[in-house]
């Protein structure tokens, strides 16, 4: 369905350098808009919010690349949290049992999205729109049926401490994330596997003359978002302390935003980890500015859907006349 | 590369002409009442049938709306956002003091905004040339957002002749707004059966390069699609509003996703330029009457959620089984 007379253009150097600029501008508008932006508490804040958005940002990162895409890790987030919950809470479960369950879980979600996708040919976001949809249902059946409340306490030693502790001044969380990214960068810059997720994505016919797999490909990088969701599980639920039936329903939009904003063509074969990262610097500090400023969050919604339209039309409008040119 | 056999054998699978999914359809309903009906019998009772068609007109009226974007090969993911700013419009005029409003003007009112976020979206995909799904995505949170802001307080609507539009019947037993979704049914498809627009839409859908080739203006017929979407959004927007004689900001949150599975249910094919109304309508009385046949059953609630996302998954599965066994006759 792509237009005969567009050309996509990937991220370059460019790119970079004005997301950097919209970064820095956006840091700056919020400093001055209120001192408590910079404040060492509201950092931390967004430190959090980010490695969230960042780990499912880069599980999504070289699925969209491959022309894949899912938008039900909000809800299978929600689900493996209340699961994980009740296994330790109410079953008494050993902890790394029960984030092992949840991670194998998420794995085997991301596997069946992958395969259902790939075996008929569907459209991804269809099919990862119902899945979103029966995952949901399953983590408000879960957390009703077995706790009459949609929020479940998981209160654990470990879980704090890997939430709270630092070295050297780098919270844990963050050091994950920070890993996270140097492995997806180093694994598509670099290595004969990322190459082969770029070709898969730009040109699937010629990817699969080459000899090269495609449906397994893409779904093993569905599995792969399966693992992102499955990590982003356990860090929310070592930072807020319980399972919720609600908490990855706000997360597709910022992270899809991220993402797309950070140079992620939907059409595939386009864009790259820095990107992401910068991406989800950006929305980070966009949802956290607008809070510091008592803005509720539907508003914030709305400036995130506006930030989305605005730099996705941009990308467009360069791709477009690129393509004249 | 196929076989004659294995031709013949799909061809004789094909019993109903033309790949339509409505005869299935049909069984498929009827099979669902009898069913609903032999677990509660108040599942046929008139009160009951009145109420289910008196709710899903609005579902109805979207899916209208959603299956001309969606036979162009686009996504509106906005119409659960401009309903809630079209109910909203209705019940913030009818609340301005010391101003007394003609009905006839708040609905125009309402439906010009739905159209001009139409219009937005039809800007965004078809001369910006953003991808539907994602440029709806964005203006489905903007769009949200508007409806808060206007939403202050919930706003009541007091006037009857209003809010009989919604609750009314005619004739004692025909809901008021089953009459306007047959009016709208009918209208479009008077215009994608007969008028040269009707079939640029297919057009548009099924082979955009061939389309612009005889001429058809992709852009303005794109355009023009979600117009027509974001009106018909709107107007389930006021009839929402008629029917609870109220407005909140969180009216649609959510319903974009029924919505779709009606139309893909209806066999809308998502690669665009397959499908009819008529398939529509059948996938309506059949999304309509899910949930109140699984609340008569004493399903709980949990699990009606789930099964709309198990419905849009076997929906598109037999999609894309269709599309397969169409390339594969072809071959």
């Amino acid at each position: 369905m792509q237009d005969l007379k567009t050309k996509r253009k990937g991220f370059k150097l460019t790119d970079t350098v004005i997301l950097l600029l919209i970064l820095i501008a956006l840091v700056v508008f919020f400093s001055i808009a209120n001192r408590q932006f910079i404040a060492y508490a509201n950092i931390s804040t967004m430190l959090k919010n980010m490695v969230l958005t960042g780990v499912l940002a880069l599980g999504l990162t070289p699925l969209m690349i491959a022309r894949g895409l899912d938008i039900s890790f909000g809800s299978a987030i929600s689900m493996i949290s209340v699961i994980m919950a009740l296994l330790y809470s109410k079953v008494g479960m050993n902890l790394w049992a029960v984030l092992i369950i949840g991670v194998v879980i998420a794995v085997v979600i991301g596997f069946i999205n992958g395969l259902i996708i790939e075996k008929f040919d569907l459209l991804p976001i269809i099919l990862t729109l119902g899945m979103m949809a029966i995952l949901q249902a399953l983590a408000m059946v879960f957390a009703n049926t077995y706790a009459e409340t949609y929020s479940i306490l998981m209160l654990t030693d470990e879980l704090y401490y890997f939430a709270t502790r630092t070295i050297f001044g780098i919270p844990y969380p963050l050091i994950v994330f920070i890993v996270l990214v140097a492995v997806y960068w180093f694994i598509l810059a670099k290595t004969k596997v990322g190459r082969t997720i770029y070709l898969v994505g730009a040109n699937p016919a010629v990817a699969k003359l080459s000899g090269i797999k495609v449906k397994k490909v893409k779904i093993l990088l569905y599995v792969f978002m399966g693992l992102s969701t499955g990590i982003a599980s356990i860090i929310i639920v070592a930072l807020t302390g319980v399972g919720m039936s609600y908490h990855g329903a706000k997360l597709p939009l910022p992270v899809l935003s991220a993402v797309l904003l950070g140079g992620i063509s939907l059409m595939g074969g386009a864009g790259s980890v820095w990107g992401t990262v910068i991406g989800v610097l950006i929305v980070t500090i966009i949802f956290n500015g607008l809070s510091v400023l008592n803005i509720p969050s539907y508003y914030i919604q709305l400036f995130q859907g506006l930030a989305l339209i605005i730099i996705v039309a941009a990308y467009e409008i360069r791709n477009k006349r690129a393509a004249i040119h | 590369m196929v076989s004659e056999k294995t031709k013949n054998f799909l061809s004789v699978i094909n019993v109903f002409n033309k790949n339509s999914m409505t005869p299935t359809l049909i069984i498929v309903y009827a099979v669902m009442i009898i069913l609903f009906a032999s677990i509660n019998p108040l599942y046929v009772s008139l009160a009951n049938i009145k109420s289910i068609f008196a709710n899903l007109t609005i579902s109805g009226i979207l899916a209208v709306g959603l299956t001309i974007v969606m036979l162009t090969g686009n996504f509106d993911l906005s119409i659960g956002s401009t309903l809630g700013v079209a109910a909203i419009i209705c019940a913030k005029l009818y609340n301005i003091e010391g101003m007394d409003i003609p009905m006839a003007a708040i609905i125009i009112i309402a439906i010009v905004a739905g159209a001009a976020i139409g219009a937005v979206n039809g800007f965004l995909v078809a001369v910006v040339g953003i991808n539907s799904i994602i440029s709806t995505l964005g203006t489905l949170a903007v769009f949200r957002g508007f409806a808060y802001l206007f939403a202050s307080e919930t706003a009541r609507i007091y006037y009857k002749p209003f809010i009989s539009l919604g609750r009314g019947y005619l004739f004692g037993n025909i809901p008021n707004t089953m009459v306007y979704f047959i009016v709208l049914l009918v209208i479009m498809y008077l215009v994608l059966r007969f008028t040269k627009f009707g079939r640029d839409i297919y057009q548009v859908g099924a082979n955009k390069d061939a389309a612009r080739l005889a001429g058809v203006s992709i852009k303005k017929t794109t355009f023009m699609a979600f117009v027509i979407c974001g009106m018909a959004a709107a107007i389930g927007g006021v009839v929402m509003a008629s029917q609870l004689a109220f407005a909140q900001g969180e009216f649609g949150l959510g319903i974009e996703f029924k919505i779709l599975t009606i139309c893909v249910l209806g066999g809308i094919s998502l690669a665009g330029g397959r499908g009819t109304l008529v398939g529509v309508i059948v996938a309506t009385l059949i999304l309509g009457s899910i949930s109140n046949g699984l609340a008569l059953s004493n399903v709980p609630i949990d699990w009606r959620e789930a099964f709309q996302g198990i419905i849009l998954i076997t929906a598109i599965l037999i999609d894309s089984i269709r599309v397969r066994r169409r390339q594969l006759l072809r071959v």
